[in-house]
C-alpha cells in the first residue's frame, strides 16, 4: 500500500521537473528565439552539459546510499592530469596517424585507470574499514589536489594531439561527441540502479544499512562499486574536460563539487539516500544549464545567473518538500481510514 | 491549499526568471540609448554598433572593476556596444563556457584576459572561425590564435623604470638596496626583475644588491617580516625593491614601524589604494603601476580600430591613452609606460 503511494509521490517530483525543464525552455526561447534556438546555440548547450551532468550521476549513485563523494573533482582533476601526461609526452609533432591513435587509447586507459583506483581507495576505506564517507573523502579531496599539485605543480598540462579534441569538440551528425557519452552513460547508469540486483541493493543499503546487511547483501562489494562507479565517472567527466579545454590543470571542474550536489538534489534525490533517479538528475542538469546559456546570451549580470540559480534551487527544494508532506498525509489519512474501517468490520 | 502553495512556489520560481531576464533588458534598453546618444554625437557615422566583450579574470575585484570602468567609458566615447563580462571566480572552466554562450549571442569581437591560456585555446579558435575578432588583454594568451594582443607594459622598460625610481628615491646610485619579491617562479616578476638587474650593471655600477632577491610569497605579512630582517641584517641598507602589489606595502610597513622613512626608501608595484597610507608618511616614497581603466580603454579603442580594418601603428596616438607601442608582430601593443603614484596624485586613483 504505502510503495504504491511512494512511486506516485516520485512520480510527481520528476514531472514537476520536467515541466520547469520545459517552461525554461520555452521562456528563453521565446525571449530570444533568434538566438536561443539557433544550432549553434543548441549544440554548444549540448557540449557544456555532459561534464557537469556526468559528475552529478556519478555524485547521484553514492547519495543514494546516503554517503557523498567529496573527492570527484580532484579524482577528475587527477585522472585528467594523468592521462595529459601520456598525451604530452613522447609525441612529436608530426606524429603519424596510428602512433596518435595508440597514444590517445593509451591516454583514456590511463585516466579511466587512475579513475578506479581513485575509487578503490574511497570503497576500501567507506566500505570495508567503515569510516564516513564525508570524512573519507574528505581526506581523498585533498590527498588527490595534494597529488595533482605534486606533478603539475599548479600549472597547466597541453600541447595535445589534435585528434583528441574530437572528444570534446567533433560532432557525430550533429550531436556533439560529449552529449552522446552522456547520453550512453546515463542509459548505462539507469540500467545498472534499476535492472540489476547491484542497484536494487543500493537503494536498500540507502534506506536502511543493517536490514541490507542482514539481508545477506555483500553490503562491503556493493559499497565499493558505488564508489568506483562514481570515480569512474569523474575519469570520463576528464576525459571530456581535458579534451575540451585542450590541457589538464588542478583546478579545472573545482567548481563542480557542490553544483553537483546541487543538481543531484534539485532531481529529486534524497539526500539522506534511498531515493534517486537518473531522469530526475538529468533534467535537472539540463535546467541549470538553459538558465546558465539562456541567461547569458541574453547578457544579465553574472552575479544575477548566480542569484537566480540559487532561488531557483530553493524553490524546487520547497516545492518537493511540500508536495512529500502532502503526500504523506495522504498517506496517514488514508491509513486512519483503513484502520476505522478494519475496526468497523469486526465491530 | 497544497495546490495554492504548490501554484504559489511555481509562480514564484517563473517570477524570479521574469525579473532576472526583465533586468536584462533594461540594461540593454539604456545600453541602446547610450549608443542612440553617443550615436547621435557623431552624427550616425555608423550604421552598425559593434558588439565587443571585453572578459576579465574574474568580476568584482578592484582592479578589473577599474578596467571596466576605462571599457565602458570607451564604448561610450567610440559609439560601440561594450560588454564587460567575466565569471564570478578565476576558473578557466568558467571562461571557456561564457566564451562560447557570446559566440551564439552572436559579437564582433572578444577580448578575453585568460586564466588559462591553454585551456582558451579551443574555443578561441572556434570563435575566429565564425568570423570574431579575438583579442587577450592583461594576459596573454596563446598568440596563434588571436588577432591582437593588448599588453599593459614593457617587461624591459618597466624593470629600467623600478630602478630609476629606486635610485630617485634614494638620491644617490652609490647604495646598499635588497628585494623582495612575490614568489621566485613567478615569469612575470622576473622578467622585471631581471631587465632592472641587468640595467643597474650599465647604468648605475656602484648600486649594490646585498643579497638575493627575497621571496615573499605574495603575503604582505611575509614581505614585512623579510625587510624586518634585512633592516637587521644590512644597517647601511638604504633601499628596497618590493615587487609583486603586496611586497612594497609589507616593506612600507616594516620602514614605518621602525621610523626609518628618512634613512631607507622603498619602491615597488603596488596598488594605489593599498599604498596610500604609505605614501603619506614617507614609508613608501614611490608606487609604480599601469592604470587598469586605461588598459580597458585602449582595448575597446584597438578593438574597433581593428573592426573598421585598421590595424595599430607604433607611435599610434591612441585618445584618452597616449602613444602605444607596436612589436615587429604587428599584433602585440604595448600600453606605454607606467603610472607612478606618489603621495601628491595616488588620491586621484580608486583601485
Amino acid at each position: 500500500m504505502q510503495k504504491i503511494n511512494i512511486s506516485k509521490i516520485s512520480i510527481n517530483k520528476e514531472t514537476i521537473l520536467l515541466y520547469v525543464f520545459i517552461l525554461t525552455f520555452v521562456f528563453m526561447s521565446i525571449l530570444s528565439p533568434s538566438k536561443f534556438l539557433s544550432l549553434g546555440n543548441l549544440q554548444s548547450m549540448a557540449s557544456q552539459l555532459p561534464e557537469l551532468g556526468i559528475i552529478s550521476l556519478g555524485m547521484m549513485v553514492v547519495i543514494i546510499t546516503g554517503g557523498i563523494n567529496l573527492s570527484i573533482t580532484y579524482t577528475a582533476a587527477l585522472a585528467g592530469i594523468a592521462g595529459a601526461f601520456v598525451l604530452s609526452s613522447g609525441l612529436g609533432s608530426e606524429a603519424t596517424g596510428i602512433y596518435v591513435f595508440i597514444t590517445i587509447l593509451k591516454a583514456l586507459a590511463v585516466i579511466l585507470l587512475t579513475g578506479f583506483l581513485c575509487g578503490l581507495l574511497n570503497g576500501y576505506l567507506v566500505g570495508s574499514i567503515g569510516v564516513a564517507p564525508i570524512l573519507v573523502t574528505l581526506g581523498t579531496m585533498t590527498l588527490y589536489e595534494g597529488v595533482s599539485l605534486l606533478f603539475t605543480k599548479g600549472g597547466a598540462i597541453s600541447g595535445f594531439p589534435l585528434q583528441y579534441q574530437w572528444i570534446g569538440n567533433g560532432n557525430i551528425l550533429f550531436l556533439p561527441v560529449p552529449i552522446v557519452i552522456f547520453i550512453l552513460f546515463a542509459l548505462l547508469t539507469g540500467i545498472l540502479l534499476e535492472r540489476t540486483a547491484w542497484g536494487r541493493s543500493v537503494y536498500m543499503f540507502g534506506c536502511n544499512p543493517t536490514a541490507t546487511l542482514f539481508s545477506g547483501v555483500n553490503i562491503k562489494k556493493v559499497i565499493m562499486f558505488v564508489y568506483i562507479y562514481s570515480s569512474v565517472a569523474a575519469a570520463l567527466a576528464a576525459i571530456i574536460m581535458t579534451s575540451r579545454y585542450n590541457s589538464a590543470k588542478v583546478d579545472y571542474g573545482s567548481s563542480y563539487l557542490l553544483q553537483s550536489v546541487a543538481i543531484v538534489v534539485l532531481g529529486g534525490t534524497d539526500i539522506a539516500g534511498g531515493y534517486g533517479k537518473v531522469i530526475g538528475t538529468i533534467i535537472a542538469a539540463g535546467i541549470i544549464q538553459i538558465l546558465s546559456s539562456g541567461l547569458n546570451l541574453i547578457g544579465i549580470n553574472r552575479f544575477i545567473v548566480d542569484v537566480t540559480m540559487g532561488i531557483l534551487l530553493i524553490g524546487v527544494l520547497l516545492l518537493n518538500f511540500f508536495i512529500n508532506k502532502a503526500g504523506r498525509k495522504g498517506v496517514m489519512t488514508k491509513q486512519q481510514k483503513e484502520m476505522k474501517t478494519d475496526k468497523k468490520v469486526p465491530a | 491549499m497544497r495546490k495554492i502553495i504548490a501554484l504559489f512556489l511555481v509562480s514564484l520560481i517563473i517570477g524570479t526568471l521574469l525579473a532576472g531576464c526583465g533586468g536584462g533588458q533594461q540594461t540593454q534598453q539604456q545600453q541602446q540609448t547610450q549608443q542612440q546618444q553617443s550615436g547621435n554625437a557623431q552624427q550616425g557615422e555608423q550604421s552598425k554598433t559593434y558588439k565587443i566583450v571585453v572578459m576579465p579574470k574574474l568580476v568584482g575585484i578592484p582592479y578589473f572593476n577599474a578596467s571596466e570602468t576605462g571599457a565602458k567609458q570607451a564604448g561610450k566615447d567610440l559609439g560601440v556596444e561594450v560588454i564587460y563580462t567575466g565569471p564570478t571566480k578565476a576558473d578557466a572552466a568558467e571562461q571557456v563556457k561564457m566564451i562560447e554562450d557570446l559566440i551564439n549571442q552572436g559579437v564582433d569581437a572578444i577580448a578575453v584576459a585568460p586564466n588559462d591560456p591553454a585551456a582558451l585555446t579551443p574555443v578561441l579558435k572556434k570563435a575566429r572561425e565564425k568570423g570574431i575578432i579575438v583579442a587577450d588583454w592583461d594576459t596573454p594568451a596563446d598568440t596563434s590564435v588571436v588577432d591582437i594582443s593588448i599588453h599593459q607594459i614593457d617587461d624591459k622598460q618597466y624593470g629600467e623604470h623600478i630602478w630609476d625610481l629606486l635610485v630617485k628615491a634614494m638620491g644617490t646610485d652609490s647604495a646598499e638596496y635588497a628585494i623582495i619579491t612575490g614568489g621566485l617562479s613567478a615569469a612575470n616578476l622576473n622578467n622585471w626583475i631581471n631587465a632592472g638587474l641587468e640595467y643597474a650593471k650599465t647604468k648605475y655600477p656602484n648600486l649594490k644588491l646585498v643579497t638575493d632577491k627575497v621571496p615573499s610569497d605574495e603575503k604582505q605579512q611575509i614581505a614585512y617580516q623579510k625587510a624586518l630582517e634585512l633592516i637587521k641584517a644590512y644597517p647601511n641598507l638604504k633601499g628596497i625593491i618590493g615587487i609583486s602589489s603586496p611586497a612594497p606595502i609589507g616593506a612600507a610597513q616594516a620602514v614605518q614601524e621602525k621610523g626609518l622613512q628618512d634613512k631607507v626608501s622603498v619602491v615597488g608595484t603596488a596598488l594605489p589604494n593599498d599604498s596610500k597610507m604609505y605614501l603619506k608618511d614617507g614609508s613608501l616614497d614611490t608606487a609604480t603601476l599601469w592604470d587598469p581603466a586605461k588598459l580597458g580603454y585602449l582595448t575597446v579603442s584597438l578593438i574597433k580600430d581593428m573592426l573598421d580594418g585598421k590595424k595599430p601603428a607604433d607611435g599610434q596616438d591612441v585618445p584618452g591613452v597616449g602613444q602605444i607601442q607596436v612589436r615587429a608582430d604587428g599584433k602585440t601593443v604595448i600600453m606605454g609606460p607606467p603610472t607612478d603614484f606618489t603621495k601628491d596624485n595616488v588620491d586621484q586613483y580608486n583601485f
